[in-house]
């Protein structure tokens, strides 16, 4: 078997090799960072606490520190991140690969997991793909991503700086998905019962700096393909602040930042689950239901 | 020859690691999807089919193309 091109041939939008280097970069410091990586962990856990089901082969894909297996201690769990230094301060099972190629047997997980990593992947589509086959019948895929409104603020702040000072604006705010597009995706990639939700983490900062500087200690810098190379200057930087000070601050004068959780949810397809009937096997006259009397 | 012992005496200070055996069986190759060798002495995945060994470091295999050694076959 050959590598296929995907029939919708998906462009490169995001720079994997830099964010490999952002992730490197980021285990340095990621403790003081980590607070929304750490949030959602939780609550996915949550979510797979709910449901009554031994996974016995589990994957973390894009791992960070390997909060997830942490958190599931006593199943294996294999922590799968793009960063080796982020590996090395996770635990247990660890394997260094890239979300774009997964590594695994088809047919021999229970349950793929994803936190916040997804969304700097170029073909979502080709990687729910590989999930679904790396799935046995009936496992369970269960993905965080970073998306809708997620940092909306400091797109638009971003944009009218540049546009003040330089005349023109440069991509510096991932493209993310659309809530809407989650189950279509999930479908898309043949996953039954697919489920999607989403929560509103609102984050203020002291400043847009400190919003910036949270980013980055996150490994979430711009890796967009055709980002802007050269140094973000310090005027520009500073007329970000100030029009980030001047639309989105609240009462007590800190800055307001907007993260959209969307949680992807979907089974690899297994003939115990729910089927739809097929048309005509309808067993209640809808007339006589509502008391008509034909 | 000469050179690939070369190569392996230089190498000996890198620790592969071992590599969980459950964790074996249930890597496979990112390219092929298909199972790998494992060459404990040479610490690497080798997966036939796409010609690569994946090296490991530590006991953590790294399952990345771009950092895959080419087999000639």
């Amino acid at each position: 078997m050959t590598k296929t091109v995907p029939p919708d041939n998906p462009a490169i939008i995001f720079d994997r090799a830099a964010l490999r280097k952002n992730r490197d970069r980021a285990s340095k410091n990621f403790a003081d960072h980590n607070f929304l990586v750490q949030e959602v962990a939780a609550r996915l856990h949550d979510k797979i606490q709910d449901i009554t089901r031994d996974f016995q082969h589990i994957v973390d894909l894009g791992c960070h520190e390997g909060e997830m297996a942490r958190l599931l201690k006593d199943k294996f769990v294999i922590s799968q991140d793009l960063s080796r230094e982020f590996l090395k301060r996770a635990s247990g099972a660890r394997v260094q690969a890239d979300e774009e190629q997964l590594p695994y047997r088809p047919q021999s997980l229970d349950l793929v997991i994803s936190n916040l990593s997804l969304h700097w992947v170029n073909d979502l589509p080709g990687c729910l793909a590989q999930i679904m086959q790396a799935l046995k019948p009936d496992g369970l895929f269960l993905g965080a991503l970073l998306g809708g409104e997620t940092l909306s603020e400091l797109r638009r702040v971003m944009m009218e700086a540049e546009i003040n000072i330089r005349g023109g604006a440069s991509p510096r705010i991932s493209p993310f998905m659309d809530v809407r597009s989650g189950g279509s995706l999930l479908q898309r990639a043949g996953f039954a019962l697919p489920v999607v939700d989403t929560d509103r983490i609102t984050v203020t900062y002291e400043n847009a700096f400190k919003l910036m500087q949270e980013l980055k200690g996150m490994g979430e810098g711009n890796i967009l393909n055709n980002r802007s190379r050269g140094l973000t200057s310090r005027r520009l930087m500073m007329e970000c602040a100030k029009i980030y000070h001047e639309k989105f601050s609240d009462a007590r004068g800190r800055i307001t930042t907007t993260f959209d959780i969307i949680y992807l949810m979907g089974w690899s397809p297994h003939q115990s689950q729910q089927q739809p009937l097929k048309p005509g096997q309808g067993k209640v006259n809808l007339s006589e239901m509502f008391g008509g009397k034909n | 020859m000469s050179q690939d012992s070369e190569k392996s005496q230089e190498s000996e200070k890198i620790n592969y690691g071992k590599v969980d055996p459950k964790l074996l069986e249930i890597l496979a190759c990112p390219l092929t999807k298909t199972p790998l060798r494992y060459d404990e002495a040479a610490g690497e995945l080798i997966s036939d089919k796409a010609g690569l060994a994946f090296p490991i470091r530590d006991g953590i295999p790294i399952m990345l193309v771009e950092e895959a050694r080419k087999i000639d076959q």
